[in-house]
Formats: structure tokens, sequence, C-alpha cells
């Protein structure tokens, strides 16, 4: 078995692992990083539990080879309120009962993370576009949609104080 | 599973990769497919050959009055494509509907078309829209009808250890021509469909010039609905000959039964509406989209 | 600080930061030192006996480190059920960890314990057997007949587990005093809970055999007993626990998950080193308990004016290969729905039959939402035969405070009335009746449904909790109870019920659920009884820590206890030249007396009927036979309120499980006995572009067995979906279907019978 070197960046740190050219990045990032809060519903794509964003995208981190990360910049639940805070989305799901067993809860705050970084002001249809592909058994989803609605408004609010936004 | 992963740098690189390896390398795109099968063990390979960064096969382009989708071109990518919203509906379409949206951040469309899975949306999207593809090995560059690509249920003429298919080509449409994709399916998202098809049409003086009618999975891949191609040509498309195109499709259709996706009666008996449905709105793309 | 009234506040869930910044440990998240990781060999035919297995393969494989089969395990007979069922119900011990026969594709047959998943899973291939397989039965219909392959020795007909009958009045009479009597068949299917977090457990034995297992076990106490008995220790000697978060539960995990339990056990015994058994989604798909399918017959008699005079119901249930919860589902399915209408007439009978299937056992509603679909479309045909309205019938009929019914506790409160007039408000009920003209081929529809369901286990199990209730030496409280909280809530609303039961602030009370270790015996999350049971204990204890603060402060102030009172925090006397102490001052004098405030708190053995009216709209496609639920209305009856949010998220979450078994979930069995359903990519569990508009309405009543006027309601909302969407498809294209799920295909097939 060959080695490879790994070498990205995951939550803003820079990562440098040895690892087997066919290991997942699910498996890298729960068992070789501890960041457990990628979750493992399915290991199939099929529920988006294990969702992180590579690269500004949300992807099933089960279907993704290791390898694959290389070079690539990661982020995870864990790494969203780095500074203490809570992120808006975090906020808002909180605030708003949007999590109940909470199994889906950070797979579905990527989603809707990788949503808002690039579409600001959803719509309710985008909004359930970019998260059909989390499924959540507590929920009903009501609370979740109504969550990442609040989120965008404040986000919105946040960057166009800081006079970032048009 | 695998013991190397590589990235080749461009096409030469990775078709070199494949002959030095003999059939013990396997070219890989998206992968979503793929990453299963090597799992559950439908494939198995010692190396891993991703072309997902090969810049020229990420790039959707234009050439000699053809869209040039890249073999690493995602199903978002292509979702958002405006020369695909322009030129191919129906790809556009069916691409939305593949998975979900970390799925299609990830799949490609070309990795749909070699997969052969017999109802992969943007595959029966492709034949609709008469695609050809660019295969290469290493006796070069062959061009040849998507069609060809389909060996047998989730079998690919396209040996991926062997070459690999570097992208695929859609003429651009001409004024009133126009394609849509539909589908049934048991839930909106995270789902294979019940029946999918697509149609391009092209219409000239109010009447039907051409229909391509692509149904699925009701056969060994992509099937196409020739009687009723042959039977739409020339008429004008009232509700009644659109309804008798529906009809007539279902008898190129051979649909098993599925306890997961439906009997073959059901299936039989939706599958003119849905055909019906695309028809509609294909001439209504061919009216309204593609100038 | 003066804590405010805190019930009836929707104050966020105590856990939700951790659970939203990813920190939250879920069983598969721990590692242990020396970890072993297990899995399971699992039968591939739905009926065979295992004539020989040889697994010294499997052992010399590097890195295996223990394989068990029957041949070195316990051969306990048990029932994950746990004997927590009363003597009324037929309880049947009827399954071991590993068998000499396997009774279902995926019934357990080896496992091993290895140092990765992956090695331990190339063991499994390595495990020689040799089956003589037998023939196998699906249906309960037929598994009944005499001549059907037998799976266990039944004394009450061919594979029949249990027969039960229940009668009120006399049902033939009541039949022969009818004008009007209709009667028809209904057919449910397998539903699974699709908890988002598999099951899975870790078990860890010490030097001196105790055993500690961590899992996401609804019920700890019950595992922790099962385990006891399946492995011949002491109660006293196995402790589980949640790790803490159980990712969902929905009553699958009721008992055992799966049996990941005693094999981990087992695994950890015989190689002296923790081990985590997780099962991946197929294995939770085919090899944990499902929801009973089966078949459910009503019929109805009733007067010209609509005065309902008997109701019989029959339920055939197909508990798949063991009993496991089965006798007690059934007993459920016909209380409720016998429950919902007074009707002087009643009998209910059911059987409850094996088939070489999974074995279902608890779920949402635990056998009350096939009853209810039943009873309530038949409802609609009677109305419909009869010429009334439907709401015009069922509120002619719905049982009021303290009517007669068969349950030997009172109803003693019910807005159930309230709920049908403001849900048919609110779906905009007098649309129902206007003429169906389809746009775009797509007709719509509405349609209704109503029930009732309970707030503890009783009378048909154990309903005993207990809490632990101790005040700490700066007046902060920990309350321990068995009961889980696996994502419904409870640990913030029982939070709520401890301060404002002590009068203290909410941020100074912690609530540590689901350790056997820490609280007295408890049945643990279900039954919709968490809080209503655990709530009512903490209050108990409250009560006791009250009074023994009294008492002290008697001392302290020198008057009688009966001169002082505690509210908001502050002990006072009567007399108010006596001054007052802060509830911390207490704590501390009483500290420095060497005395803590410590209690043990007891529930009442009482229970309560929450009440529920759904109302869908719907829109059919008559070309595809596609229903979309375009607007759903839940109006509910749970008593008091104590957190509205999430009463408000427990019911939008069982409505749309209940729209995924109205519509699209199924698990059937192909000709070779296996489940064609077995991953979320076949199995339609509603994703969130499936998700009708849920509007939610609460009536509150104060039930006064209730902790601060309390009901039930977690699984509530799932009773009624189905019949509402099914009388709204019913109400749009003229037609019924009588089977669930009402999917495209069945839709279709209606519309067609129809035009014919
Ligand atoms: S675990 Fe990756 S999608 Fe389910
Ligand atoms: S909160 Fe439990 S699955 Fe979404």
């Amino acid at each position: 078995m060959s080695y490879l070197q790994l070498k990205c960046i995951v939550n803003g740190d820079l990562v440098e692992l040895d690892i087997e050219p066919s290991e997942l990045l699910i498996d890298v990032l729960r068992d070789r990083l501890n960041l457990t809060g990628v979750k493992k519903g399915c290991k199939k794509g099929e529920c988006g539990a294990c969702t992180i964003i590579m690269n500004g995208d949300a992807v099933n981190s089960c279907l993704v080879p290791a390898a694959r990360a290389q070079g690539a910049v990661i982020e995870t639940i864990e790494g969203i309120s780095k500074t203490g805070r809570l992120h808006p989305l975090q906020q808002c799901f909180i605030e708003n009962g949007a999590i109940q067993c909470g199994y889906c809860t950070p797979g579905m705050i990527m989603s809707a993370k990788a949503l808002l970084d690039k579409n600001p002001h959803p719509t309710k249809q985008e909004i359930r576009e970019a998260l059909a592909g989390n499924l959540c058994r507590c929920t009903g989803y009501v609370k979740i949609e109504k969550a990442v609605e609040q989120a965008a408004k404040i986000i919105f609010e946040i960057t166009e104080g800081r006079g970032t936004s048009k | 599973m695998f013991q190397k992963y590589v990235f080749p740098r461009n096409v030469s690189a990775a078709v070199h990769l494949l002959n030095e390896h003999r059939g013990n390398a396997r070219i890989m795109a998206g992968g979503t497919d793929l990453i299963l099968d090597l799992q559950n063990g439908k494939y198995s390979t010692d190396c891993i050959v991703d072309i997902t960064r090969i810049e020229e096969l990420k790039q959707i382009s234009e050439e000699n009055g053809n869209i040039v989708i890249g073999a690493a071109v995602t199903h978002n990518q292509a979702t958002k494509s405006f020369l695909v919203q322009q030129n191919a509906a129906a790809l556009a379409q069916a691409s939305a509907a593949v998975g979900s949206q970390q799925i299609r951040n990830i799949s490609t469309i070309v990795g749909n078309v070699v997969s052969a899975q017999p109802a992969a949306d943007s595959a029966v999207a492709l034949f609709a829209l008469d695609a050809q593809v660019r295969v290469v090995s290493a006796d070069g560059l062959t061009v040849m009808p998507i069609e060809n690509l389909y060996a047998g249920i989730g079998k690919s003429t396209i040996d991926s250890t062997l070459s690999l298919v570097t992208a695929v080509l859609i003429k651009k449409v001409e004024p009133g021509e126009g394609s849509a994709f539909v589908r049934l399916e048991q839930r909106k998202a995270l789902t294979l469909p019940m029946l999918n098809t697509a149609v391009k049409i092209s219409v000239k003086d109010q009447r039907i010039k051409e229909a391509r009618i692509v149904m699925a999975p009701v056969g060994i891949g992509p099937v196409r609905a020739t009687e009723s191609e042959a039977f739409l040509k020339d008429k004008m498309p009232s509700e009644e000959v659109l309804q008798e195109a529906g009809r007539l499709a279902a008898e190129n259709a051979n649909p098993r039964d599925s306890l997961v996706r439906g009997s073959r009666n059901y299936r039989l008996a939706v599958l003119p509406v849905l055909v019906r449905r695309a028809l509609e709105q294909a001439i209504n793309n061919a009216e309204g989209g593609g100038f | 600080m003066i804590p405010e009234n805190i019930i009836g506040k929707s104050i966020s869930r105590v856990e939700s930061a951790e659970k939203a910044t990813g920190t939250a440990v879920f069983t598969a998240d721990m590692k242990l030192p020396n970890m072993l990781f297990g899995k399971v060999l699992r039968s591939p035919y739905p009926h065979a006996k295992i004539v020989s297995i040889d697994t010294s393969k499997a052992e010399a494989l590097p890195g295996v480190k223990a394989v068990v089969t029957y041949k070195n395990s316990p051969s306990v007979i048990f029932n994950t059920a746990a004997r927590t069922a009363q003597q009324k119900i037929n309880q049947v011990d009827d399954e071991v960890i590993f068998g000499k026969v396997v009774r279902y594709v995926g019934d357990e047959i080896a496992a091993v314990a290895a140092t990765s998943e992956e090695i331990a899973a190339e063991a499994l291939t390595l495990i020689e057997v040799n089956y003589e397989i037998l023939p196998a039965v699906f249906d309960p219909l037929e598994a009944m007949k005499p001549d059907a392959p037998q799976l266990h020795d039944c004394k009450n007909g061919n594979n029949i587990a249990t027969l039960i009958k229940l009668p009120m009045g006399d049902v033939e009479q009541g039949f022969a005093e009818s004008e009007t009597v209709i009667e028809q068949s209904f057919k449910v299917p397998v539903q699974k809970h699709c908890q988002l977090e598999n099951h899975a457990a870790i078990a860890e034995v010490s030097h001196n055999g105790r055993i500690t297992v961590w899992s996401p076990t609804q019920t700890p106490h019950t595992a922790k007993n099962l385990l006891a008995k399946i492995f011949g220790l002491p109660a006293s000697k196995v402790r589980v626990l949640n790790p803490p978060y159980i990712g969902g539960g929905f009553g699958a995990r009721i008992g055992f998950c799966g049996k990941t339990e005693p094999i981990a056990v087992l695994l950890a015994q015989k190689t002296g080193r923790p081990v985590l058994l997780s099962y991946d989604r197929k294995e939770d798909f085919i090899a944990s308990d499902t929801r009973h399918s089966g078949y459910i017959t009503v019929k109805l008699g009733a007067k010209k004016d609509g005065q309902l005079k008997a109701l019989y119901i029959n339920a055939v249930l197909n508990t798949g290969a063991y009993a496991s919860y089965g006798p007690d589902v059934i007993a459920v399915l016909g209380t409720t729905n016998c429950s919902v209408y007074r009707v002087p007439n009643v009998l209910f009978e059911g059987s409850l039959v094996y088939t070489n299937t999974t074995t279902a056992a608890a779920m949402r509603g635990f056998g009350n939402p096939q009853g209810n679909y039943a009873l309530e479309c038949s409802m609609d045909i009677l109305a419909e035969k009869l010429g009334l309205d439907p709401v015009e019938l069922r509120l002619k009929n719905i049982i009021k405070p303290f009517d007669k019914w068969m349950l030997p506790y009172p109803c003693a409160t019910s807005a159930l009335e309230d709920c049908i007039q403001l849900g048919a408000k609110s779906i905009g009920w007098e649309r129902r009746n206007e003429p169906k003209v389809p746009v775009n081929h797509k007709v719509r529809g509405i349609g209704m449904a109503c029930g009732t369901h309970v707030s503890n286990a009783g009378p048909w199990a154990i309903q005993y909790d207990n809490a632990y209730l101790a005040v700490q030496q700066d007046g902060s409280v920990l309350v321990t109870v068995g009961i889980t909280d696996m994502g419904q809530g409870s640990a913030t609303a029982l939070t709520q019920v401890a301060a404002e039961a002590l009068g203290v602030p909410v941020e100074k009370v912690h609530v540590l659920a689901g350790d056997t270790d820490t609280s007295p015996h408890s049945l643990g999350s279900n039954a919709s009884r968490t809080l209503y049971s655990a709530g009512l204990s903490i209050i108990n204890a409250a009560d006791k820590v009250k009074q023994q603060i009294l008492d002290f402060c008697a001392g302290e102030f020198g008057v009688d206890s009966s001169e002082l009172s505690i509210k908001n925090g502050i002990v006072s006397c009567k007399d108010p030249n006596k001054g007052q102490l802060k509830f911390e001052e207490v704590c501390d004098l009483a500290n420095h007396k060497d005395l803590q405030f410590v209690a043990v708190g007891r529930n009442k053995l009482s229970n309560a009927p929450p009440w529920i009216a759904h109302f869908a709209e719907v829109e059919v496609d008559l070309e595809t036979g596609e229903v979309e639920v375009l607007r759903f209305v839940a109006a509910h009856d749970s008593g008091k309120i104590i957190n509205p949010t999430i009463v408000e998220g427990q019911i939008e979450g069982a409505v749309l499980q209940g729209v995924g078994y109205a519509l699209s979930e199924q698990i059937v069995y192909n000709d070779k006995g296996q489940q064609a359903q077995d991953s979320f990519h076949e199995y339609y569990m509603p994703s969130i572009k499936d998700t009708p508009e849920i509007e939610t309405i609460i009536v509150e009543t104060e039930e006064p067995s209730g902790p601060f006027g309390a009901k039930g309601v977690g699984e509530c909302a799932q009773v009624p979906v189905a019949g509402a969407i099914a009388n709204a498809v019913a109400n749009a294209i003229g037609d019924r279907i009588n089977e669930l799920p009402m999917n495209k295909e069945r839709v279709l097939a209606a519309i067609m019978q129809k035009e014919k």
C-alpha cells in the first residue's frame, strides 16, 4: 500500500496527512481529524448527513475520495463558528426550533451555508432545492426552512451594515 | 480497493496512465456511481485516474456550431450554463433532476452516460438531442453517436480502463427547434425516475419537421419512440396529434415490473402522458427559446 | 432575580447549541481506548435451518479477535419488549441472540469483532454456513392457514402469536338496532422509522464483569434489565446509557436498537475489549423493527340521523419473524380506535401473526395510525351513505369528557370539538363540495380525520417512572430521570417543569436523562409519555423537596412549617416581620448544618387522552395518479403546552411522517423474501420538496392528571394523517383506494376504474 500525502485546508487550518488512496473523505474527517460533526447516515449519498463544503460547493463527503481533497478548501460544521460566535444559520436553527435530534443538523446547515454564500437572497424554491439532498425525519422541515430564511435576512443585515453589499 | 490515485494534467497523460496500467487503472470523473461500485465490488482497480482537474474537460464551450460539454462538467454546471439553457433545454432540465444539490455538484454529464444506467436523466436528454461523443484511447480520437455507447443495462461500450469520453457535442439550436425533459418520480429529490422522457423537435410553418423522442427506463438504455417520431413528421401539433404520438410511443416501450419503481402496466399507462407533455413543452420551447 | 412563569414559554432547547456546532456526541462518534469493531453476518434466506457453521477461517484472519454464533453465546430466550407488558397482554418470548433457525432475510447468524470495520467485514465472508432452506410465508392471511409453514409453535392457531378480543356492550345488538351499516376492509403497509442515526452500541466489560453499554436506546432501564437476563448478571451490574445524544427514535429503539446491545456485549465479553457495533443503513432497514403491516376491517352501524350504534374492528397484523411489541401494538390499535366515538356497542378482535419478514414492533402511534386510517375512511363512507357531512357526523359522535368508554381511566378533558371546528375553518371546509373541474388534468379535494392517543403506557404496560432531584449546595438543581431525549425535546420541557415546580430559574436546573446508573427505574421514552410521566415524577420530587425546605426553614424562623411558603425562589413567612430567605441562602444554611435537600419522586399511575383533528387539501393528477398535499392543518389538544415551539415541531415532523405513510412509504418483499426497499434511495420518505404547507393549531385544556395540565403529544400527529389524506383523495376523484400507500399507481388505477 502506497500512502498519499494529503494537503488541504480544513476549517482554515492547513492539514497534512498520510492517507491511503482509497480512503473516503468522510472517514478522514471523522476518524483522523475527529470532526465527528460530519455525520454518517447512509454512506451512499442518499441522506446528506455528511454534507461539507469543498471549494465552495456542498458535497456528500461519503462520495468523495479523500485524495480528491488534495489542495482543496474544506469547511465542516465545526469550522463555521470558529471565532466562538455562532454563525447566523446556527443561531437561527437554534432559535426557530429547527433542531430536534440534531443528526441531520450539521449537514443541513452546511447545505444552507453553501447556498447563502453564493445566493444571499434565495427564494423558497431555491432554499428547498438546496436542502432537498438533506433528509430530516424529525422536523417536517417547516422550521428548517424558516431558519434559513431568517438567517439570510440576518446575514444580509450584517453585511449591509458593514457596507460591503450593494 | 485501489492503491493509487492520480490526477493527470491532460487527456494524453490520462490515456498514457491507462496504457501503463494495462487494464488496472480506471478513469473517474465525478465518481458518485463509481465510488459505490468499487465498494460493492462491481468494479475493482489498482489505480484511479481522476480527470476532474484537466482544465479543458471542465469547460462548456462553443465549437463549429456545437456545444461542447467536457467530461468533467458537473450537472450543476450544465444546469446553470446559459449556453446549455439556450441550446439544450432538455439537458438543463434533466441535469437539474439528478439526485440532489450535493450530488449534482460532483456528478458529471459524461459520467452519467458512461455508467450506462437505463434511466440516467442527462443521458436520456442527450439521446434526444442527438449528441455525439468524443472518445480518446491509445488508438486516437473517435467521434460517435451517443447511441453507440450502450452495450446493455448498466454496461457501456466504453471500457474505462482503456479509453475515456472527453466530451459530448450537441448541435446548437436552429430557429424552430426546441427540446424538453419530463420526469415521473416518487419523491422530488434523491431518487431515480419511474419514467423519464426527453424530446427534441423542430417546427417549420406550423408543422413538425422532425421529432426525436427518447424514453427510459423502458429497455436497455434510453429508447427511441420511432413509431411516434414517424407519425409526427409533417403533422400540425394539435392536441389529438400529440395524444396519438404519446400512444404510439408506448409501442416501443418494454418496461419491467419493479417493486421500487412501479409496475410495467402502470408505466405503460402513463408513458403516453409523459411523452405528450414533453412534446407540448418542447414545442413551447421551440416557439420561445433558441434565439 | 425573580423567575418568571416558565410554563408555556418557547425557550430554546437546552442542547441545541451542541447540536448546531457539531460537538454533540452520538454513539458512533465515541472512541474508547483499544476499541474493536463489530459486524454481523445475516441470513440471505427468509427461512432456513443452520445445518453447520464453520468459523475457523474467519478466526484465522489477522485482526479478528472473536467470532460468535449460537454455539458460543447465551441461549436465553427473550422478547425485546422486555416484559414491560402487563399480564392481560399475552407476551411471547421467542428470540435468542443467535439461533439455529433463521426466520427472515437479515436474521442474525454470527458476529465478528476485529481491529477495524473492514477486517470484520472481510471476516464475515470467510464464515461458512450450510443451510437447509425451509418454506417461507410473507402474508399474515396466508400464514394463518393451517398448512402454512410454521415459524413458531403457537397455541392460538398456526403462526398466531396473540389473539385479542375487547368487547363493550353487545355489538350484535348494536348492528341490529342500526338503520345503516357499512363494512370495509383496508390494507396497510410496512413503514420504517428512518431515524437519521443508524442503530449502534458500544459495550465495555470491566475486570469485575460489570457491563457498560452506550447506545441510543429510548429505554435504558428496559435494555439494562434485558441484558442482565440474557447474560445472567444482576441488573445492578449492568449500566446502559445514552452517549448522550440520540439521532431520532420514533419507536425503533424501544428495548434494544436492533440487536446491537446484546451482540456488542457478547463480543466485549469474549475479547475483553470495548466493541463498537454500528449497523449500516441497509441493516437498519432490514434488521430492525418496522411498523406493523396488515389488514383491518371496520364495520359501523348508525341510526339515520348519524348516531353511532355499533362498531366492530378486526385487525390482522403482520408481526414478522418475532413477536416483540406486537401484542401490545395490537391492543393499542383496538383500544384507541374504539375510543374516538361514543358508541355503546363495540367489539375489537385482533390477530397477531408471524411471517418470514423483518420483525414489526413499535413505531410512532403504536398501532393507532393503522386502525385510525381504517376507522376514519369508514366514517367518511358512512357519512356519504347517510348523506351527512363528514364533519357533522363526527361532531355528533365524538367522545365528550367522562363519557363511558372501554378504557379504565377517564376522559377528563377534550377539546376535540374545537379542534374540528377550527381546523375546518382554516382549511376552508365549505369548498369541499364545490364541483370538481380539472385544471390541467388536476383536481383538488379536501378531507379530514380525527383521533385520540395516550399520554402513558398503562393499562397495557408497566407505567411507573421516577425522578431523582438533588438541590445543590448553591441552590441549583440537578434532576435525573430514566427517560431519554431522542430529539423530541423532553430534556428542555422537563427543565421547564422542574424550574416551575421549585420556583427556580431554568438556567439553574439541569436535567440528566438516559443513564441507568443515575436514575431509578423508568419505562423510558415511548407511548407519548415522557413529559407526562417524568414530569409528574419531577413535580412529585419537587413537592417533597419543598416540604424538606419548609421543615428546615420552620426551624430557622422558629415557626410552624405551615406558616411558610416558597415562591419565586424565596422562602417567606406569613408574618412579614420574620423576614425571608432566598433559595440559595437556605441551601447554604442547610449545607452548613450537614443537610441536603434530596428526593425521589414517583408519577401517579394515570393516563389521559390527547385529541387530534387533521385536515388535508390535495391535488390529484388525473393522468398520472400523482397526489400532492397542498396544505395540511393539524389541530391538537395536548392539554397545557409547556413549550409551544417544541410541540409544534413534534406535530410538524409527525405530520410529514404521516404524509409519507399515506402516499409513498412502504417496504415490500420480492419472491425471494428480500426487502425490496433497503435504502433511502428506494424508500420514499419525504424530502423538503415534498413537504406541504403545514399549519398547527393548538387548543389548550387543563388535564387534571397531567404535569401542569399537560398531556401526550409525541405520537399524536402521526395518527390521523393518512385518513385525512385518503378522505381528501376520495373527495377529489370520487372513489376510494382502501390501501396504503396511495401511490401514483394505485390512485391511477382507481381513477381508471371510475372512468369505466
Ligand atoms: S452519509 Fe453521506 S449522504 Fe448519507
Ligand atoms: S432533526 Fe432529527 S433528523 Fe433532522
